[in-house]
């Protein structure tokens, strides 16, 4: 037990209900002091005060208000999971019914897949044949083309010709063309001076 | 989706993840939850009704548009509870600077010259004080804690009224544990002192 009255931080030990090293000298003290034991009861009762103080309640309507500047924002996954959740069927026999389906179409699925994946050179014959049609097409594209601009003997050309000859002549087309547009624009803006 | 009752004995953590799927219900509930203690908090730092509600309302707003960013490793009420404070705490720091007073002309010579034309601009709250703490904030109490520093005020509303573990306010508050012991004894030690002259 100590001789010597209790300090602030002492009496806190006491209120907040330590239970370290050193507080037992201290209740100690507080047993046989009339004037410590004092000033711990006022102390308490300053505690009990402060925790019963009441709460106080906003204005009706406070919530409203909150929620009036609450941007309520449903994530992605979230409202992917409520979508799919609207399509559950509510009863037992129902949902038995739809999981039975379900299950039933994944199966087919699945066999459809590994026959497909099993038959692969089936799949790579298909594409192929299917790439040569969308070629032929755009060669035919490319000749019409070619016959409108070029004419019958410049197709022949590019045919026979070799590709430096094809290259050559399609320059030289561009390069007729080019020097066409830059000749009428400086027609037309030599008649809108005069003008 | 669970109905407004069932919401009710949820835990904030079930809450918080309900209003982060965009759960409108689980938004109302948490502020039913909160509206009183924030609202609390912030009026008794504040000390203006109108006011209180104008602030809880922004801290309310903050976190529930932020609900995306809550982390659960930490308590929702502590998230909630720094906002207020942090809230009231920058409007009373704002208060302070708006509060201006002129301690007289520079050209006033006399005692008396000074005295005619001193003035004291305050903020029209402070003049609305006085009526409220005549009712709500009347007691003794109220009118003690109103006295201390906004952050000893802060530290024994949360340890007292909302019951927080020492932990809890450091956490809150973002001070250190030593700190707050520190501030919760010395807002005991003056409020002791405040209400001195009525066991005399």
């Amino acid at each position: 037990m100590q001789d010597r009255h209790l300090r602030p931080d002492e009496f806190e030990l006491l209120l907040d209900g330590e239970e370290g090293f050193g507080v037992a000298p201290l209740r100690a003290h507080v047993r046989s002091c009339t004037s410590c034991q004092a000033e711990l009861e006022e102390a308490r009762e300053l505690m009990v005060a402060l925790d019963t103080l009441p709460d106080f309640a906003p204005s009706a309507g406070f919530s409203d208000r909150v929620m009036s500047q609450v941007q309520v924002f449903e994530p992605w996954h979230a409202a992917a999971l409520t979508t799919a959740r609207q399509f559950v069927p509510k009863s037992r026999p129902a949902r038995v019914a739809a999981s039975f389906g379900a299950a039933a179409s994944a199966g087919l699925l699945t066999a459809a897949a590994t026959w497909a994946v099993a038959r692969a050179d089936i799949g790579f014959l298909l594409a192929q044949v299917g790439l040569e049609r969308v070629r032929d097409q755009v060669s035919a594209a490319f000749s019409d083309i070619v016959t409108t601009v070029l004419g019958q003997p410049g197709l022949d050309a590019m045919r026979t010709g070799t590709p430096e000859m094809t290259a050559v002549a399609v320059g030289g087309f561009v390069a007729v063309v080019g020097m066409g547009v830059v000749g009428l624009r400086a027609l037309a803006t030599s008649t809108r001076r005069a003008r | 989706m669970p109905n407004p009752d069932e919401l009710a004995a949820l835990p904030d953590a079930d809450v918080v993840r309900l209003a982060q799927q965009g759960r409108e219900v689980a938004f109302r509930e948490l502020v039913r939850r909160y509206e009183r203690p924030v609202f609390s908090l912030v009026f008794r730092m504040v000390r203006d009704r109108e006011l209180a509600e104008d602030l809880s309302q922004d801290s309310f707003v903050k976190v529930l548009n932020h609900i995306d960013r809550y982390s659960p490793e930490f308590k929702f009420s502590s998230w909630l509870f720094k906002i207020a404070n942090n809230v009231a705490i920058d409007h009373l720091r704002r208060r302070r600077i708006d509060t201006i007073s002129m301690h007289g002309s520079p050209h006033a010579a006399t005692a008396s010259e000074i005295e005619a034309s001193t003035l004291d601009l305050e903020d029209d709250q402070e003049s609305a004080l006085d009526e409220l703490e005549s009712k709500e904030l009347g007691s003794a109490i109220e009118k003690a804690i109103a006295k201390l520093r906004p952050e000893y005020r802060a530290c024994i509303m949360l340890r007292h009224v909302e019951g927080r573990s020492y932990e809890e306010i450091a956490a809150t508050l973002d001070l250190p544990l030593g700190t707050v012991k520190t501030y919760i004894h010395r807002a005991r030690h003056e409020l002791r002192k405040a209400l001195e002259p009525l066991r005399e």
